[in-house]
């Protein structure tokens, strides 16, 4: 009887879920449905449909797609690597030391008021068209985003906590090592989650304004000849980079700080 | 052998042998939003070596202050604490504090709490053995079956449990604890009592006690000392003078503890009453 009523909302709450995902899917499948009627009656290239859109994929995973894919993704796992260290570096020192920090202040957020994205062409000048620029542009936006995450998290350190290993005989790197690193590990981690969407629009951002190869390299091209068709193609394919990217995030995020799960 | 009693004397007059931690009129008082707010009236207080002290009084009467001042968390305002006859000016790493908070890591799981100190150079031990002592101490504070628990998964008392253990097994020389058993159910604070008291005689360890509870004061105790209320000050220090080593589940039908319970109570009443909301 008790068993019967606990299960029953359970078993109400999967059902909703699988309305909802089923009125999803048919709303997704219908709005293609209709893109793909429009642009077969219209026959016009600034439509094209989805049909055209998975043909020229399939083409292009075929070869030509992946040097520009390996090119945004190399681009943005080095920008990321390198500001994502710098920032949690930055943000552990200064949140541990007060004064520093607030000397420093000013010039941190003057500087993260400059929307990044307009640097582009400052660093295509200093480091040409290659590699260089992108991953300087994407350092520098993750670097601030990490650092401001970091930053807090370090200042917001339970000082109990720090008191406790210091009363253990912890020197002051290990009560660094035990209590600060985990506990802005947190920070850190959604740092990360909210890093990656930025880092991808300054890759392709960079890649629109100068480059050789890469997917905004594919945008570019597609735009320039009026190829609807690809340049759709490139955002779906952007799209699905982004999704797979904060789903990533988003479960080492879970797995590494499972007990904040439960702690709230 | 004739060597030994002029340096103890030497020693007795620079006050170490005869006092662990000593209290020379010290005081403190806190700002709080630009008020002064006297916590503890300038107090002298020596702790013997050994010897296991608790202090009781209403809420706010100084007892956690006195517990700040001795581990070094807190300067008094004037007056001095010394430690083996050396002023205490920074973190006292001779004593372990289980403070009122229990602040427990909650990225750490019990056993890798109660570990912690194990971890750190101070207090460097094999890996091996690190893990035996855990295992002996969860045992000990009745905390098996969860010791891959994070502390949000246990319960308040277990907790105090689990900061007990982490506190005990470094084996600090001196102890300080602030009502480390408010949130156990009585069974278990007699349990619990036990075992300390197992351990801290065994190890001949000093120890500073806060608690509210009269009967624990009692059970554990050596001196008792019975703060007033705000402005803090001791008002008397009673003697316990039960045999050791003491049954902690029966020396509480005892008459000699009634009496000393009764006398106690005399003390404190008239504070209680005045430091209750009613």
């Amino acid at each position: 009887m008790t068993e019967g009523q606990r299960t029953r909302p359970a078993d109400a709450a999967r059902r909703g879920r699988d309305n909802i995902l089923i009125w999803q899917a048919a709303l997704v499948v219908g709005l293609l449905a209709i893109w793909e009627i429009c642009g077969r009656l219209t026959g016009a290239d600034q439509v094209s449909s989805p049909s055209r859109i998975i043909r020229t994929i399939m083409v292009w995973l075929g070869g030509e797609l992946y040097p520009h894919l390996f090119t945004t993704l190399g681009e943005l796992a080095c920008g990321m690597a390198i500001g994502c260290s710098l920032g949690i570096l930055a943000g552990l020192v200064l949140g541990r030391m007060p004064i520093v920090s607030l000397i420093l202040r000013p010039i941190i957020v003057g500087l993260y008021s400059v929307p990044l994205v307009t640097l582009a062409p400052l660093f295509i000048m200093f480091f040409g068209l290659d590699l260089l620029p992108k991953i300087v542009l994407v350092s520098m936006v993750t670097f601030f985003l990490l650092f401001f995450n970091t930053f807090t998290g370090a200042q917001q350190v339970d000082e109990d906590y720090l008191r406790t290993l210091d009363l253990m005989g912890a020197s002051k790197f290990e009560q660094f090592r035990k209590v600060v690193a985990p506990a802005t590990a947190v920070w850190i981690a959604g740092g990360i989650r909210i890093a990656l969407p930025y880092a991808l629009v300054a890759t392709i951002t960079g890649e629109l304004l100068a480059t050789r190869s890469g997917l905004g390299f594919l945008i570019s091209r597609a735009a320039e000849r009026f190829d609807m068709t690809s340049l759709y193609a490139v955002l779906l394919i952007l799209m699905t980079i982004g999704l797979l990217l904060s789903e990533a995030a988003l479960r080492l995020e879970h797995r590494f700080l499972r007990w904040r799960q439960v702690a709230e | 052998m004739n060597d030994l009693t002029p340096a103890r004397a030497v020693a007795a007059d620079a006050g170490t042998p005869a006092a662990k931690i000593r209290l020379l009129c010290a005081e403190k008082t806190f700002q709080v939003r630009g008020q002064d707010i006297e916590a503890l009236h300038p107090t002298d207080l020596d702790i013997r070596p050994h010897e296991f002290m608790a202090l009781v009084g209403p809420s706010g009467c100084g007892k956690s202050t006195i517990l700040n001042m001795m581990a070094g968390l807190m300067r008094p305002t004037a007056g001095e604490v010394l430690y083996d006859g050396q002023p205490v000016t920074g973190p006292n790493r001779r004593v372990g504090y289980m403070t009122q908070k229990d602040t427990l890591l909650p990225w750490r799981t019990t056993k890798d709490n109660i570990r912690i100190a194990l971890e750190l150079k101070s207090h460097a031990t094999p890996r091996a053995e690190a893990e035996d002592r855990v295992r002996q101490m969860i045992e000990l504070v009745g905390l098996k079956g969860f010791e891959n628990h994070t502390p949000a998964e246990l319960s308040g008392g277990m907790r105090k449990r689990a900061a007990m253990a982490r506190t005990l097994i470094y084996e600090p020389e001196t102890l300080l604890m602030d009502e480390p058993f408010g949130a156990l159910d009585s069974q278990l604070k007699l349990l619990m009592l036990d075992q300390l008291q197992c351990l801290t005689q065994h190890r001949r360890m000093s120890v500073v006690f806060v608690t509210h509870d009269l009967g624990e004061a009692i059970t554990l105790s050596d001196r008792i000392v019975v703060l007033s209320a705000r402005p803090g000050r001791i008002r008397a220090i009673h003697d316990v003078k039960l045999e050791r080593p003491r049954d902690v589940f029966k020396v509480r039908f005892t008459p000699a503890f009634s009496e000393q319970h009764e006398r106690l109570w005399d003390e404190l009443k008239d504070d209680i009453i005045k430091g209750t909301d009613v």
